[in-house]
């Protein structure tokens, strides 16, 4: 079932036209930043569920407590990885796609880069040294938001230039997806940071909104940075990487145009579920639980799509296992766009907020979704930009998967018993009337499964390691031994 | 010379920031907005000695495009 149109830059075009000269430098930088602040955000995130486990970790130092390590990890792995994958993946999308280089030259596109790391650095230092406008993944003071906005808007302008000069007719959909991505962060960031500082001078400022309705701006902006950033901004990824690894055009054109417009519409009146049981009016939270229900048929076209792209071509899955990353994610995806909703129904959530099954579903989301989908995109993407034959060795990307894997279900799984144990020990109550535990002994009941999830985390670490060697050797043009690439190792196909 | 007008307009926006920067960290009146002053400036500064070297090596490369 493949509608029109075809899937991009088909056999014939690329024989009939010449390549124009992409740019691909900025890809190349986005590319090894991506890889740099993975490895950081995931070692972050191990020292912390360490501290979670042992708070003798917190060695009484402020810079290294909880909350002050804890958007660096978040930010290092949302806006920092997640964010330069999306970035660099989307400026390679976008080239291709269009067959033309980016608009604005190279010292725009330069800039966007440098601009951006900037941003990440000055963001995570902030941190660090306590400064924090305390709105989860929006920490950032005033200074460093305006900063970002000038850099988005470059991008955008970068982006939006390269398909108004698109040399070719079609605006592929991935570039819908993406382009949703770029504007709607704009706009949740910028809504979402409305503030007054104390002084130009100094890092302190006051939202624009207070009470209730600075919590609904909040998630407003949270639930689409998950709606936009992390879900939209990878399905552009997904649909572009998954049907040029798999070589096979996307199963329905039809149902992507479908699902997105579905996506689009229904996922930015989501965010009031993040504040069930609050004294926000309760016909908004049931709009937000209404509207995050119905997410769940958009969502699982996007799933479908991903997945029967591959009708035809599951064999790659055995011999490929950069695609199996990305067939894995949109796994991933499904299941975590089901459970979403489902957290979303009130009852459930009365059950679930506050506790670790949230943190479950997010690295379900983060770890099963976004890395896995980045690390199959940045798999694809390092022998093309480096101008290598193949990835250096296939067996250690099999490596990377397995205990990467092996490293979610660990952290999923501990996540969901702890979770769920919590809230029903929170909600216990004794023959009289009172609560039946202390909150310090859920607190003890959940430590094992913090060191599980603990142990979860230096798997995932470890299997980026990993995979940074794969990364470095392939750009050096190493070449495996083909001893060590075994049965498992890939094996060339004709005319690959 | 063959300069693009993004270099241009990128230079010149960037030398606003590193005035920009400089402003924030000599009035700052907390760490964190003195060290980001600073760090504008020094980013901005280094960005701008990027583009000339890139410029220049711009140059070299035709040059000897043309010898060849």
């Amino acid at each position: 079932m493949t509608d029109l149109p075809p899937a991009p830059a088909s056999a014939a075009m690329a024989v009939a036209l010449p390549a124009p000269d992409y740019n691909e430098e900025v890809v190349r930088k986005f590319v090894i930043a991506s890889v740099f602040w993975g490895v950081v955000a995931f070692l972050v995130g191990v020292y912390i569920a360490t501290e979670l486990a042992w708070p003798q970790f917190n060695l009484g130092l402020s810079f290294l407590n909880f909350g002050r390590l804890r958007p660096v990890h978040t930010s290092a792995a949302i806006f920092a990885f997640g964010g330069s994958a999306l970035i660099g993946s989307s400026l390679h999308i976008v080239q291709r796609t269009c067959r033309t280089r980016l608009f604005g030259g190279d010292a725009l596109a330069n800039f966007i880069f440098w601009g951006y790391q900037f941003f990440i650095v000055m963001a995570a230092l902030s941190y660090v040294m306590g400064f924090s406008q305390s709105k989860e993944y929006a920490e950032p003071e005033w200074h460093i938001d305006l900063w970002l906005t000038i850099v988005w808007v470059c991008y955008a302008l970068v982006f939006v230039g390269t398909l108004m000069k698109r040399k070719e007719p079609h605006i592929y959909v991935a570039n819908w997806f993406l382009l949703a991505f770029i504007l709607t962060v704009a706009m949740l960031h910028i809504g979402n940071n409305l503030a007054m500082p104390i002084s130009v001078y100094a890092a302190k400022s006051y939202s624009l909104f207070s009470g209730v309705q600075d919590a609904m701006v909040q998630w407003w902006y949270g639930h689409n940075a998950v709606g936009f950033f992390l879900t939209a901004g990878f399905l552009g990824m997904m649909y572009y990487f998954i049907p040029k690894a798999a070589n096979r055009p996307v199963y329905s054109y039809r149902l992507s145009i479908v699902h997105f417009w579905s996506l689009i519409f229904l996922y930015i009146w989501a965010g009031p579920h993040h504040l069930h049981w609050t004294s926000l009016p309760d016909w908004t939270q049931t709009l937000g639980m209404a509207f995050s229900v119905m997410l769940w048929m958009p969502s699982w076209g996007g799933m479908i799509n991903g997945l029967m792209t591959l009708s035809g071509a599951w064999d790659k899955l055995r011999t490929d296992p950069a695609l199996r990353f990305s067939v894995t994610a949109v796994g991933f995806y499904g299941m975590s766009t089901f459970e979403g909703p489902l957290m979303s129904v009130r009852d459930v959530n009365a059950l679930s907020h506050y506790t670790d099954w949230t943190i479950g579903h997010v690295h379900s989301g983060a770890l099963g979704w976004v890395a896995f989908i980045s690390f199959g995109a940045l798999y694809y993407l390092v022998p093309v930009l480096w101008k290598q034959p193949d990835i250096y060795s296939r067996r250690l990307i099999a490596w990377h998967y397995w205990i990467a894997t092996l490293g979610i279900v660990l952290y999923i799984t501990s996540m969901w018993v702890a979770g769920i144990m919590q809230g029903l020990m929170w909600r216990a109550y004794d023959q009289f009337g009172f609560l039946q535990y202390t909150f310090t002994e859920t607190v003890a009941a959940v430590h094992p499964y913090y060191v599980i999830r603990m142990l979860g985390g230096v798997l995932f670490l470890l299997g980026a390691l990993i995979m940074v060697y794969n990364m470095v050797r392939t750009i050096r043009g190493d070449v495996a031994k083909p001893a060590l690439e075994g049965p498992t190792g890939y094996a060339p196909a004709v005319g690959d | 010379m063959n300069v693009e007008a993004s270099d241009i307009v990128v230079g010149l926006l960037m030398a606003v920031f590193a005035v920009i920067g400089l402003l924030l960290g000599a009035g700052a009146m907390d760490d964190e907005m003195y060290i980001f002053g600073i760090s504008l400036f020094l980013f901005a500064v280094l960005f701008i000695f990027g583009q000339i070297r890139r410029h220049y090596d711009r140059a070299d490369a035709r040059r000897t495009a043309k010898h060849d």
